[in-house]
């Protein structure tokens, strides 16, 4: 896993020193920001790649060079085996988009739609399940 | 008494076996899909789609300037149509070509059974679908598309000088198509960090998914911008700010802005097809990659280095760092020569043999090339100022994206048919597909060049006929049709062999190495029945040819 942080935090590191160059180049405000913001992104995603492989505390077998595939024998974890919600998702921001090109009515529509299938996405497998459902 | 049968129990339908489907539920399982082939395949038919759309546009741009005069547009539709033909190309097809092709080949080449983000892939996909339309249904509104140029360049594209809700939908379609990029990014990201089989270390991964990676990360950090500057954009154009105002300096932000995202996104087209082609090149070498671990390097310093150029597509503003840029972009020509080197040397001294996928990487090699060739001459500022906002940029840019992108997609197509389809492509239709494509496009976009350097401006509906540029744009627009011809052979060839016999193996290539070449041919729904122990960046090819012992890492 110390190729993955190392990569963020590598790219982090060298959009913060390209920052300070460009500022002492005599580099405008947006670019600044721009490389600054990077940065931060960069870096955020490199602390918590890092954090979590140190709250793990060994490597998962995708890193062990020695890896069998046995060793990830088991379940794989759970995929949905097809969803209906990503269209409603898609389709009321999409309006909502449209609303504010249209006009507000639409965008007050899509936004309830929208709110109402962000929720049906995120819960729909936190349902029980009924106890003899095929998967788990 | 009477007897009691035993009730006969419903049977429920066996998983894993394929029933014979209905057009009807064919439909509801491809809009409800969360098999990341399935959805590959979606962004893979949706973007090739958007790239004919948007090359008939072209085809109508070239129409137009083969004699002067207006022959029948009005310079509005002329600017219409480049601009729209711009957004697709770029936005539409290219873009989301990159997320169909990691879709489909991603998760197979690290081992995974589907990415990390099942249902989100599909919104991602959704999100791009509908913003995409949004964007270009500005043809059906009185007003007409966009016509700003696809780089919305500020004051032009407020509403005041674009009036129309034309160009209002083609921000928000943007807006929204790029946040479903976004999520497509995010989910490769976390499907490669999380989801690669055991043993499947980074530095086993195929160049491919490398190149996912870093096309991933860039996403992160360039559709973030642009979806901010849209937003103030559309904030200009609905309430009136003056975010983009000239008088507050808005001109040089919103370029700023927009380059800060326009840079990486150039290589947010070119990183995934510079991966294929490294894919295809070893299997037709028999050859292992040349400088595994360098290929790598290099595109993580093309990655880094891409937010730091931005402003060279600003030269001509005056108000600029010109050293600094243009150092920058000189420094990047280093890796990608690195890229070339490596390419070159995987090639040599191996047992190079032509079949259809490899003819295209030659393509791709010559073209791309030759554009990264004149990247370097629009690298220096003096060069810059005199070809600037000419037909020789166009050239530039249609060598670099096309050269990659198309013809990179077509070896991607004929390299991985039949792990798609289970079937081939037929070989003499490939090739005259690409002879037909490669001379189509030389003779569209090198004599472009010489336009450029004696002074054509890019973006201009018309020029007359004292002006001496109607011969070169004569030869241009017989190229065009000629690159638009040779589109049939490659239409023939999926329609002649969509009933081809089954190539029945893992490998039809025989030499196949990352691991999308150790399952069958198309995979099954998670992807692997088994999977071969993990010891090189070849595990299928270890697998198929255990004989011969290949460098472990």
């Amino acid at each position: 896993m110390k190729a993955n942080w190392r990569l963020f935090v590598g790219l982090s590191v060298f959009y913060a020193i390209m920052a300070v160059i460009y500022y002492y180049v005599g580099g405008e405000a947006v670019g600044i920001t721009g490389m600054i913001l990077a940065s931060c992104l960069a870096g955020m995603v490199g602390f918590y790649v890092w954090f979590t492989q140190k709250r793990i505390g060994f490597d998962i077998p995708s890193d062990d060079l020695q890896g069998e595939i046995a060793d990830d024998a088991g379940d794989l974890g759970f995929y949905s085996p097809h969803s209906w919600w990503p269209l409603p998702v898609a389709l009321s921001a999409c309006a909502m988009g449209l609303g504010l090109v249209i006009g507000w009515w639409l965008t007050l529509i899509a936004l309830t739609a929208l709110v109402v299938s962000i929720v049906g996405f995120v819960t729909e497998y936190e349902k029980p399940l009924p106890a003899n459902s095929t998967h788990h | 008494m009477t007897t009691f049968a035993e009730a006969p129990s419903v049977a429920s339908p066996r998983q894993g076996v394929e029933r014979k489907d209905s057009w009807g539920s064919q439909f509801v399982k491809t809009v409800t899909s969360t098999d990341h082939k399935r959805i590959g395949y979606l962004y893979l038919a949706t973007s090739f789609t958007w790239f004919l759309v948007g090359g008939i546009l072209a085809l109508f741009l070239r129409a137009e300037l083969t004699r002067p005069g207006m022959q029948f547009m009005s310079n509005e539709q002329y600017n219409q149509i480049f601009t729209m033909h711009g957004t697709i190309m770029l936005l539409m097809f290219s873009t989301s070509l990159f997320v169909g092709f990691a879709n489909v080949i991603m998760p197979l080449q690290i081992g995974a059974a589907d990415v990390a983000f099942p249902r989100l892939n599909m919104l991602s996909y959704w999100l791009y679908f509908f913003g995409s339309l949004m964007a270009v249904a500005g043809f059906l509104t009185p007003g007409g598309a966009a016509s700003f140029g696809w780089t919305a360049y500020a004051p032009l594209a407020n509403a005041t000088y674009s009036p129309g809700i034309g160009g209002d939908l083609w921000v928000i379609g943007l807006t929204i198509s790029g946040l479903g990029t976004i999520l497509g990014g995010v989910n490769f990201i976390t499907t490669i960090f999380t989801m690669r089989a055991p043993g499947m270390t980074m530095f086993r991964m195929s160049i491919f998914s490398w190149n996912t990676l870093l096309t991933s990360i860039l996403i992160l950090l360039a559709f973030p911008p642009l979806a901010a500057a849209l937003l103030g954009l559309e904030s200009d154009r609905i309430f009136g700010t003056h975010i983009f105002d000239p008088a507050n300096g808005g001109a040089m932000l919103w370029q700023h802005l927009f380059w800060f995202f326009g840079h990486p996104e150039v290589y947010i087209l070119a990183l995934p097809f510079f991966g294929i082609a490294t894919e295809i090149l070893p299997v037709f070498s028999r050859k292992p990659i040349f400088g595994y671990k360098g290929l790598i390097a290099a595109t993580i310093a093309i990655a880094a280095l891409s937010v730091a150029v931005w402003a060279h597509h600003m030269f001509a503003t005056g108000q600029v760092l010109l050293p600094f840029f243009s150092f920058m972009t000189f420094l990047i020509g280093v890796p990608t020569g690195v890229k070339f080197f490596n390419w070159i040397g995987t090639m040599w001294r191996g047992h190079v043999s032509f079949e259809t996928p490899m003819l295209w990487v030659m393509g791709f090699l010559v073209t791309f090339l030759f554009g990264g060739l004149t990247g370097i001459i629009l690298a220096s500022p003096p060069l810059d100022f005199a070809v600037s906002a000419t037909y020789f940029v166009v050239a530039h840019f249609h060598y670099v994206l096309f050269g990659t992108v198309v013809f990179v997609m077509f070896a991607g197509f004929y390299f991985w048919w039949p792990k798609f389809t289970g079937r081939m492509l037929n070989e003499r239709l490939g090739k005259i597909h690409f002879w037909t494509l490669f001379f189509g496009f030389h003779t569209t976009f090198l004599i472009q060049h010489w336009l450029g350097i004696k002074g054509f401006p890019r973006r201009y509906a018309d020029y007359l006929a004292t002006d001496g540029f109607t011969g070169m744009n004569m030869i241009s627009t017989v190229g065009s049709a000629l690159l638009a011809l040779s589109m049939i052979p490659f239409f023939i060839n999926v329609w002649i062999t969509r009933k081809s016999p089954l190539v029945n193996c893992d490998d039809p290539w025989g030499y196949g190495a990352s691991l999308e070449w150790a399952t069958s041919c198309p995979p099954p729904r998670h992807n692997f029945l088994s999977m071969p122990r993990i010891r090189s960046e070849r595990p299928a090819f270890d697998l198929h040819h255990p004989h011969i012992k290949t460098e472990g890492h």
